[in-house]
């Protein structure tokens, strides 16, 4: 065992040393997928973290297997190699677990920590940014940098949301994206008054408010006019891509008492590399291209392509999962084939990953009618394939790591 | 100790001249002198007779001239039969005592908890729990019947802690609690089954499965009935404990009855504890979130107390009434929250309060318009309040470090938000007697529920404006059957109906910003029925069986939410179980001086709609769905014995197998893999064992040395479902030893006592991190008079 870690530590030296004399590191690390699955029930219901060597193929279970999560709701994001399953906690500081890989690929707990119920979670330079922003009652959201190293807090601070928005409403962060040596984050205005409480007056706008880094300071608001607000609840609606440019997709999803209330269409713009502006040369109509629907959510291929996860209803915020594939730079746009039609959309799982190679997104399907699958989506030939069965429950969130 | 050694002592007769009618009047005593109640007085060979009340009197009045026998008969009886002569014009009188027929119970009674024999007897799977005879404890109802056979009753922490009540399986408000037949639902925080004392109840039943007609409402898996002592007579029972963590509790009971009928009972209690017990806790660094693994602190944010006073002024025994009783409650509790879900999430300042107002009416006459026809009426309104507090912008750690923001915020959800339920309750009981083999009762009990609440923080959240209304109706037709004395059979009906006037919001012009409020109305209704049998084999060895379907309707919180943890959700359905129970009890003893009682009770539940929390579609609050069928196998079995006056011990254990029968969740079309799995997160296998030695005359004549132990016993349990996941979370094993020492003098009038509970100073879990008190000491004294002879 001790030469098996001494042997290992000296072959991770090594491979550091490898990346600093070449560009081209030899990667020997071998990859496990980590796959969350919560039972289809009403009540005691946890996660459980499965790990898996391929996607592509075969089957796991939560029967008898993996590692029980506490708490009915939890996410999960991994950064420099370590798996964080962060509780959602309704209000309430929970634990935070941090776990990496053993040198035989089990998945071992390194270190517990306590943090916050957030509703953005993300990584930034050597950090994992956490975002907690209050619905109603407190004014001010709070966000905390996580050292992934030391999984610990190493820094916090506050932005008063209602004073953001400016509006009389509140400012609700969607998402946290780096872009360059900045945080953007974009928002949506909520009213925050039961019983409407994610009801905005004003769903016609774009906003991404631009913090400085590490230190959080709020140094710019960025607005637009043509959409609806970036992003969605729990949803990632920005990207930067490998040439600097930010692409934002908007759901234009806004409602008031429960009814759409936006009249812009769901569509993707633009923040160029090195401006904090959005470009009004730049606007790709999804929803024109799609024949009316809205975009839900979005994941990076690379070169340009997205995974995008469609409202399946023409012209309404309904309908089960579509999948379909936009090409930024092209403004194509194209549905995925071989996908089963009766996944429902939700906000809260995580479960896309993308190849190494960008050419393929995993992502979990959650069928009632055939069970929880992973599929494979091709970037180039719009084509979905099934891969893993996930029996004992749906698949929220899948992510790696090496050892 | 109602029914100790009897002996039999003669009647007088009252000489008197000849006229057309005459009138007969009495009382009959027991053995110790006394009162029974509900001696059936028979004329024999002549359609007279009466029932005595409560004070064991009766009268059977326009009685033609003559000679006659005269039958007393009260079950657990010897059945007495005297002769008197009637006169004209003239009242004859006879007083009597019967002889208990139940020798063995002299043994039992000792501390047989369960042995309350008119009530254990009845058709219904109940047992009884005598809760005089725990005056002398520290304990409150919910730790009286945590003793209970089927019963557990889960803690999150000290004294008024929030708790977790299951009987059989079932769980929260699908067991109805009643106070005196009246069911407590509406009567918010300050007067629960965690912060009653159990000098405030005479006796406690726990009526498993099948629940009387006559307790009415809706219960699904059973019903706690806790009597509160309404005996027509004088007494005072003053009592004051004072134990760890700073806890100090009082009562007051106090009665007086005059000879014209006029009657006033004063309850006044109060709990108070800091409940700053040792935890074992990872404590986070309030800047960094590292922990600091297995700290051994004390809670500091757990403060509760609550304060009550209940008082009622009447006429008992009058024509006008048997009893007409009317009352106040008033209460208030203070309760500090110290913990979320689990015990890593810590808070300093948040609490919650309550009061509670309410004016009560009881009213009770029997032989109305005919003799055998009895009515009973309660009615009261509470007029009580609810607040929660968090308002201060702090994060707290278990070191009592805190960061405090600037700004508006608050450690939860931030809230002064006070609601007011407007509860009402009506219920009204009419049973009529017809000969000796058939009765019939007619139930009714009332709701209503009118919430109004507003937040100071939150002026113009229209919701709070908007109705929340909810009208529930239950009525009840019963029949009994007795064959003879061995068998009885009860049949019911029962008819359900529920109104909900509530209001949603929409958009009436499509313009930005424009809201409305659209009022709607939902109603339930459905119909249950059941059938409850017993029979005696031999006079020592009963068999009882019943079976029924019943609804439980949802409730207003579960309808309306708490606006604090809980979301309404307005399209709840009403939860159907079918239960069915087959019970047996015998008793027997060795040469009259071991005795035994051993009883034991088979049940089975299939419940559909299953009303289970789930969280709402933000994932920050609770809301009940109907989701879940579950079925439950139990068994729970009780085991007594005594040796003489000196000696007695029980052990109960109770098996529930609740499983899972929902096949196909919502969503998916595979069949679910927790099919038939067993429902996590709930005790399975438990039990309770306790011994007491009694010395008599210790030290003095008339003084009583008891000395008790008690062990509590759950399995573990996993939190989450069993068959799922390698690393699972569990609540560990539970153990633990309580001891106690009760000196009684001068026949019980002053008392004093020691406990000890959780003698090993054990970690126990009931909830998942949440640590229970260890060990705890507690002295309790007490003094108790009555005007009549002790009858206890």
């Amino acid at each position: 065992m001790i030469t098996l870690a001494l042997g290992l530590g000296i072959a991770a030296g090594s491979c550091k040393k490898d990346e600093k004399k070449t560009d081209t590191p030899v990667s020997t690390a071998k990859t496990k997928y980590i796959v969350a699955s919560t039972p289809i029930a009403s009540t005691g219901v946890a996660d459980y973290l499965l790990t898996t060597d391929k996607l592509t193929e075969g089957s796991i279970t939560t029967l008898g297997n993996g590692k029980e999560q506490d708490g009915t709701y939890r996410y999960y994001i991994t950064h420099k190699n370590r798996f964080f399953s962060l509780l959602y906690g309704q209000g309430n500081p929970g634990a935070v677990t941090t776990y990496n890989l053993s040198g035989s690929g089990e998945l071992t707990k390194v270190s517990d920590f306590q943090s916050e119920t957030v509703q953005v979670f993300n990584t930034v330079n050597d950090d994992v940014l956490l975002i907690k922003v209050p619905r109603s009652g407190n004014e001010s959201a709070s966000m905390y940098r996580i050292n992934a190293d030391q999984s610990q807090i190493v820094g916090e601070a506050q932005v008063n949301i209602v004073q953001l928005a400016g509006n009389g409403e509140r400012a609700h962060f969607t998402w946290a994206t780096q872009v360059g040596n900045k945080v953007y984050a974009p928002y949506m205005s909520i009213k925050g008054v039961s019983p409407d409480v994610f009801g905005t007056s004003f769903p016609d706008s774009s906003w991404v408010a631009v913090f400085s880094y590490p230190d959080l300071k709020l140094e710019k608001v960025i607005r637009d006019n043509r959409t609806g607000s970036i992003g969605a609840y729990f949803n990632n609606g920005l990207t930067q891509i490998e040439n600097g440019d930010a692409y934002a997709f908007s759901p234009a999803s806004a409602t008031l008492s429960g009814k759409a209330n936006g009249t812009k269409p769901s569509a993707i713009i633009r923040i160029k590399s090195g401006t904090t502006e959005f470009d009004q040369s730049y606007f790709f109509n999804v929803q024109e291209k799609s024949g009316g629907h809205h975009i839900y959510r979005s994941t990076y291929f690379g070169n340009g392509k997205f995974l995008l996860q469609m409202y399946g209803d023409a012209n309404a915020l309904t309908g089960m999962n579509k999948l379909a594939i936009a090409d930024v730079n092209a403004q194509t746009f194209t549905w995925v084939t071989g996908a089963p039609a009766d996944v429902a959309l939700s906000a809260t799982s995580r479960n896309t990953i993308t190849s190494d190679d960008k050419q393929t997104v995993y992502i979990g399907l959650n069928s009632t009618a055939e069970g929880s699958y992973v599929y494979s989506v091709d970037v180039n030939t719009a084509k979905a394939t099934r891969g893993l069965k996930v029996e004992g429950g749906k698949i929220t969130a899948i992510c790696k790591l090496t050892y | 100790m109602k029914f100790l050694r009897s002996f039999l002592f003669c009647c007088c007769l009252l000489p008197a001249r000849a006229f057309a009618a005459g009138t007969l009047s009495g009382s009959v005593k027991g053995h110790q002198k006394q009162a029974l109640a509900d001696v059936v007085v028979r004329i024999l060979n002549t359609a007279y007779g009466a029932t005595t009340n409560e004070n064991g009197d009766f009268l059977i009045a326009n009685i033609p001239d003559g000679r006659y026998k005269v039958e007393f008969k009260l079950m657990g009886h010897h059945t007495a039969v005297k002769s008197v002569d009637i006169r004209s014009g003239e009242t004859s009188h006879l007083h009597i005592a019967l002889e208990n027929s139940l020798q063995e119970m002299n043994e039992v009674a000792v501390l047989g908890r369960n042995v309350l024999t008119e009530v254990s007897r009845q058709s219904y799977n109940v047992t009884a729990i005598n809760a005089a005879k725990l005056h002398n404890t520290t304990l409150d109802l919910s730790h009286a019947l945590d003793r209970v056979s089927g019963i557990r009753v889960r803690e999150e922490g000290g004294v008024g802690s929030r708790i977790n009540f299951s009987l059989n399986g079932f769980t929260g408000k699908q067991v109805r609690f009643f106070i005196d037949g009246v069911p407590m639902d509406n009567f918010g925080s300050s007067f629960q089954i965690n912060n009653l004392p159990i000098n405030l109840a005479e006796r406690i039943e726990v009526y498993k499965g099948v629940v009387p007609i006559w307790l009415g409402a809706d219960a699904l898996g059973g019903a706690v009935n806790i009597v509160t002592s309404s005996k027509a007579r004088s007494y005072l029972d003053v009592s004051y404990s004072f134990g760890s963590f700073n806890t100090h509790k009082s009562t007051l009971n106090a009665g007086y009855t005059s000879k014209s009928g006029f009657t006033a009972q004063l309850n006044a209690f109060q709990n108070y504890s800091d409940n700053n017990y040792w935890v074992h806790v990872d404590v986070a660094d309030v800047n960094t979130g590292k922990y600091y693994p297995d700290q051994r602190v004390r809670r500091f944010h757990d403060q509760y107390h609550n304060e009550t006073i209940i008082g009622n002024i009447g006429f008992v025994n009058k024509k006008f009434a048997d009893q007409l009783l009317l009352g106040m409650t008033l209460g208030k509790n203070h309760a500090d929250v110290q913990t979320g879900a689990r015990i890593v999430s810590v808070f300093g300042n948040y609490y919650t309060r309550g009061n509670i107002v309410m004016p009560s009416l009881k009213y009770a006459k029997n032989d109305l318009f005919v003799k055998g026809l009895n009515l009973r009426l309660n009615a009261n309104y509470n007029l009580g309040e609810e607040q929660v507090v968090d308002t201060v912008y702090r994060r707290y750690n278990w070191f009592q470090q805190y960061k405090e923001y600037p700004g508006l915020g608050s450690e939860r959800s931030r809230s002064l938000y006070t609601y007011r339920n407007n509860n009402g309750l009506a219920t009204a009981n009419l049973s009529y007697q017809l000969g000796k083999r058939h009765s019939f009762m007619l139930n009714n009990v009332f709701n209503t529920f009118d919430r109004i609440g507003s937040d100071p923080l939150k002026p113009g959240a229209e919701v709070y404006e908007q109705p929340q209304k909810l009208m529930k109706n239950v009525t009840g037709l019963g029949y009994k059957f007795d064959f003879n004395k061995r068998w009885s059979t009860s049949l019911f009906y029962k008819s359900f109906w529920q109104k909900t006037t509530f209001s949603q919001s929409y958009n009436p012009s499509g313009n930005w910003g424009d809201v409305a409020y659209l009022k709607q109305e939902n109603k339930f209704s459905n119909s249950g029925y059941g059938i409850a049998t017993s029979y005696f084999i031999t006079s020592k060895f009963q068999v009882k069986a019943s079976a029924e379907q019943s609804y439980r309707l949802p409730d207003t919180y579960e309808m309306f939410g708490d606006l604090v943890n809980l979301d309404g959700n307005l399209s709840l359905k009403p939860e159907m179980s079918r239960n069915y129970n087959l019970g047996a009890n015998y008793n027997f003893h060795i040469a009259h001086i071991h005795k035994f009682s051993l009883d034991g009770n088979i049940l089975y539940r299939d419940v559909q709609d299953f009303i289970r929390a789930t969280l709402n579609n933000n994932q920050t609050k609770q809301v009940m769905e109907n989701r879940d069928r579950v079925t439950n196998m139990g068994l729970d079995a009780e085991v007594r014995y005594s040796y003489k006056k000196a000696f007695t011990m029980g052990f109960n254990v109770t098996y529930q197998n609740l499983r899972n029968k929902t096949k196909y969740e919502p969503g998916s079309a595979v069949e679910s893999v927790l099919y038939n799995d067993r429902i996590p997160n709930m005790p399975f296998l438990f039990g309770n064992a306790d011994a007491s030695y009694f010395i008599h005359n210790a030290f003095r004549k008339g003084n009583t040395l008891s000395i008790g132990y008690n062990m509590l016993y759950v399995h573990a349990y996993y939190l989450y479902w069993p068959s799922l996941g390698k690393d699972k979370l569990d609540i560990p094993m539970q153990l633990s030893h309580d001891l106690n020492m009760v000196y009684a003098m001068a026949e019980g009038k002053y008392n004093i006592a020691l406990e000890c509970k959780n003698v090993l100073d054990s970690r126990l879990y009931d909830n998942f991190s949440l640590q229970k008190p260890g060990r705890a000491f507690n002295i309790k004294l007490r003094y108790f008079i009555q005007s009549k002879p002790s009858h206890n």
